[in-house]
């Protein structure tokens, strides 16, 4: 008699909840992007988000909050190819099709393969590669959709832990998955990946969650537990405030990368694989730090 | 102190329902009186983007892309004040005079009038119905291509169906073609109109310019309500339809029908004394409208006016906003020599019904050679059906952005076994359909699937054609995207007539293959070839072509490889103008008049246009002196 009950309530209570927890309200990101070219190179500012040959944007759109990387091979300068301008072309086609609505939110997949196919439909041979890693925040349904290709990535951080990363996707050692675009002839010999290759990843997302989206630049050179920290520091969810904390990661992150005696994660890994070296690795830092907040207009 | 306050109420009303100025001042006098605040209507200008594209005509762009295509022509301007070739602007499919004048352009059609300069068109809907007051159109690339503006009546985003839709000129002008091909805002004055529209239509001609236009916003100003009456011009009734005279025609009709045997006095003066054929000489020069507007003079004019040999050709495309069914029922009975018969256009949104064009061509498509239903979104499976069966004859269908037709519907044009002429630009067109066409219309000479994005192997249907239509002459494969070499070189030994052959933005072609030079030796009489974006066309694809071609005329290899444009550039490039540096890769496209070839390079970071002086790419008849041209220099 008192167990019929006890379990009544127990279910009652379970409905209840699971009925509560459909929360109307709509989640949104508050991003801010920081970053560093390599070498410093100014006067090619190309139309903002663009640091050295990465290239970011964040989009929105009526149902969805969009935020991309991409990093460009830098191996093609030696063929006479500037590759700043494939991941920035990139980028600005994929906040192009987010921008007018062409995408599923929860595929972010197709935003890539999408980008890629405009990217050949210029009549300019456009010639480079790059790496991607799309975050989208589905306004709605409260979930974040992801996909990464190559060795970009983003990490989510939930009460001072990492609760989601990206993996890294690489051919060999220092090469990545790449979308690339090669002159003719040369298909055989230059690594082109599809977009379907990407890793596609998708989860549910909490207020107050942060998610964190950078370029090789930022998670060669900053081990996690000192990313933490610095995200430690992220206590309100206004734009200064994620902008003054995505400032100091990209600058610590900076100041990392010329150390020759700090045993980065990158010289950590290449010690792994039998290469003996120390200090960080000088590469463009792109950092879109983003907090998960309610919607407002 | 009720009724008094009622019997103020009752006059103000009348006097206020007499004029419509003063009841702004009653109405505020008399809110002051009930105590209320009344607002003013105040004429606030609204100024908006364009909110979707509903239509248009054709695009350079690929389907599902967003580059290059019309769409987008809506929301807020991407590129200006910038100028020159970008992806986020409007495009349309061709520029210049070779699209007229290459062997599978239609002729051109009798009686067109002289105003209408129109080959393209687009239309824009936009959020809220306004009263226009200025129309913007903001032309980043060569602009000059716009040739009339129209307003409609009907809103495209309501839920009710289209009734009494009238489409209004707001401006009409001249192809132009402005000095330098630098972004600008067009803004010509156009006419007050007295219904509220958030349907614009542009109508472009780019004939006359060096490139492609390129548009990138239209802004639509106007005024939500028209407060004072009195300053607007009120138009005077339109010019008189073409339905309008043709229904005083049918009530005319009435007194013609005299009885048989009764000789009818003929009072026309010198009119009679001049031969029958001399006057339908005179006559066929009129356009349509003033020849129906002549058959309602006297009974003798009549006669010529609806001598049915006045009308084998009839191009009704240029009154497309003023046809309905009841015009078509006035033209039927004067149709039945008809040849050919431009419906491009027509038909629109309800304008025919299913009954009304049946019986039209039900009553004059049997000796019908050429039909033009270019954009005619009226049509569907059961109209094309009545026309495979009501047309035996048929030569030439043109039904290029019907893009609304269900792919079951082309089954029926493999009926037509006559046909030669062929164009299904941008349908959905399926593989069996067009493979069941190619094997019972062996007679085309003429074949454009250009942006047919629902064929699945093009490589099949090029071997189709290689096997069945051997008297091809022309075959636009405009965007196909999976047609290789196999298919290509079945194709080019099979229909060894081929004079123009377009496989641009067909990115699965590698030259390395060969294809392109076995495609030179195997087409003698080529005089255009469109390897648009293909980037492995290379030297010596050129030096054959140029070698096996003598009378190739265009020629097309925009994006080509950097090696080829490289040489090119130095050789080429009239010293005067200003140069690009080499290491660029540039664009091409090239024209090859006579002895003399154009080259027009596009420089990719500034878009400046080079043009190359004469250039000898060899005479037509000796091949010898090619290498001359091409290359660098060295014989063969």
């Amino acid at each position: 008699m008192l167990s019929v009950l006890s379990y009544g309530r127990l279910v009652a209570r379970a409905v209840l909840g699971g009925l509560s927890q459909t929360d109307g309200r709509d989640y949104s990101l508050i991003t801010a992007s920081y970053g560093f070219g390599k070498d410093f190179r100014k006067g090619i500012l190309k139309k903002g988000m663009c640091y050295g040959d990465d290239a970011c944007f964040i989009a929105r759109h009526r149902t969805a909050d969009v935020l991309g990387v991409a990093d460009g091979v830098g191996g093609w300068r030696d063929y006479g190819v500037d590759p700043s301008q494939f991941s920035a072309t990139l980028m600005r086609t994929c906040e192009r099709l987010v921008k007018e609505g062409r995408f599923t939110p929860s595929h972010p997949v197709g935003i890539l393969t999408s980008g890629y196919y405009e990217l050949l439909q210029n009549k300019v041979p456009l010639l480079g590669s790059s790496t991607a890693c799309i975050v989208v925040l589905d306004r709605r349904s409260h979930r974040l959709h992801t996909c990464n290709l190559g060795d970009s990535g983003f990490l989510v951080v939930r009460g001072g832990e990492v609760v989601h990363r990206s993996d890294e996707q690489q051919h060999y050692f220092n090469t990545p998955f790449q979308l690339s675009i090669a002159p003719p002839g040369t298909e055989g010999v230059v690594l082109s990946d599809s977009p379907e290759a990407a890793d596609n990843s998708s989860f549910d997302v909490q207020l107050g969650d942060i998610i964190l989206t950078a370029t090789d630049g930022l998670f060669d050179n900053m081990p996690d537990y000192m990313i933490l920290q610095e995200l430690k520091k992220l206590k309100t969810s206004n734009y200064d405030s994620v902008l003054q904390t995505a400032q100091s990661i990209a600058k610590q992150a900076h100041d990392l990368a010329y150390d020759p005696n700090y045993m980065s994660p990158f010289a950590q890994f290449a010690c792994d694989n039998g290469l003996n070296v120390r200090g960080g690795k000088p590469d463009d830092i792109t950092v879109l730090l983003s907090i998960v907040a309610e919607y407002t207009d | 102190m009720l009724t008094l306050l009622s019997m103020f109420y009752y006059i103000c009303l009348r006097r206020r329902s007499r004029s419509g100025t003063r009841g702004e001042a009653l109405n505020s006098r008399r809110a002051v009186e009930s105590g209320q605040r009344a607002v003013l209507p105040v004429s606030v200008e609204v100024e908006q983007y364009a909110k979707e594209v509903l239509d248009f005509s054709s695009h350079y762009g690929s389907e599902n892309s967003m580059s290059y295509t019309m769409w987008n022509l809506a929301g807020v301007p991407n590129v200006y004040p910038s100028s020159g070739d970008f992806t986020q602007t409007a495009v349309f499919r061709t520029y210049g005079k070779w699209w007229e004048q290459c062997a599978s352009a239609p002729l051109p059609f009798r009686r067109t009038p002289e105003g209408f300069y129109s080959q393209d068109y687009i239309e824009l809907g936009f959020e809220e119905p306004v009263y226009p007051t200025a129309v913007e159109v903001f032309e980043t690339y060569y602009p000059g291509a716009i040739v009339q503006i129209l307003a409609c009546s009907h809103n495209p985003f309501s839920q009710n169906p289209a009734t009494d839709v009238r489409w209004e000129v707001l401006w009409s002008g001249e192809p132009t073609k402005v000095l330098t091909p630098h972004a600008r805002q067009f803004s010509p004055k156009i006419k007050h109109i007295n219904f509220p529209t958030n349907l614009l239509r542009l109508e472009v001609n780019s004939s006359l310019l060096d490139y492609y236009t390129e548009l990138d916003a239209v802004i639509l100003r106007g005024v939500k309500e028209r407060t004072m009456l009195a300053l607007y011009k009120i138009p005077h009734i339109d010019i008189s339809d073409l339905s309008d005279s043709e229904e005083e025609l049918g009530d005319a009709g009435g007194p013609f029908m005299q009885g048989d045997g009764k000789p009818q006095r003929t009072g026309n003066g010198y009119f009679d004394k001049l031969p029958y054929e001399l006057i339908q000489l005179i006559l066929s020069h009129l356009t349509l409208p003033d020849l129906c507007r002549l058959a309602q003079t006297c009974k003798l004019l009549h006669q010529h006016c609806c001598d049915p040999l006045q009308y084998t050709q009839l191009s009704l495309q240029p009154y497309w906003s003023r046809l309905n069914d009841a015009s078509l029922g006035h033209l039927q009975s004067r149709c039945a020599l008809l040849q050919r018969l431009n419906m491009s256009w027509t038909g629109n949104r309800g304008a025919f019904t299913l009954t009304g064009f049946s019986s039209f061509l039900k009553a004059c498509g049997q000796s019908l050679v050429c039909l033009e239903l270019s954009c005619c979104h009226f049509l569907n499976e059961a109209r094309l059906e009545v026309i495979s069966q009501a047309c035996p004859d048929l030569q030439e269908l043109n039904l290029s952005s019907c893009d609304r037709l269900h792919p079951q519907a082309f089954t029926h044009i493999s009926k037509l076994t006559h046909l030669r002429r062929l164009v299904l630009y941008r349908t959905k067109i399926e593989q069996t359909a067009i493979l069941s066409i190619l094997t019972f219309c062996v007679e085309l000479r003429h074949l454009n699937l250009g942006s047919c994005v629902r064929i699945d192997d093009y490589d099949v249907v090029a071997s189709m054609l290689a096997t069945r239509c051997r008297s091809l002459r022309s075959v636009d494969l405009w965007r196909c995207r999976n047609l290789t070499d196999r298919g290509l070189n079945e194709l080019v030994s099979g229909c060894r007539m081929l004079e123009e052959l377009d496989l641009g933005w067909c990115p699965t072609l590698q030259s390395s293959t060969g294809c392109f030079q076995q495609l030179a030796r195997s087409l003698p009489r080529l005089r255009k070839l469109f390897l648009t974006a293909n980037r492995t066309v290379c030297d010596s694809d050129i030096e054959e072509l140029t070698a096996w071609c003598p009378s190739l005329q265009h020629l097309d290899i925009l994006g080509g490889s950097q090696a080829l444009c490289q040489v090119d550039a130095e050789a080429h490039l009239d010293p005067s103008s200003p140069l690009a540096p080499i290491g660029s890769p540039m664009l091409m496209d090239v024209v090859v008049k006579g002895n003399a070839v154009e080259i027009g390079c596009t420089q990719t970071s500034t878009y400046t246009t080079l043009y190359a002086r004469e250039v000898r790419v060899g005479a037509p008849v000796e091949a010898d002196n090619r290498s001359e041209a091409w290359g660098d220099g060295a014989p063969g």
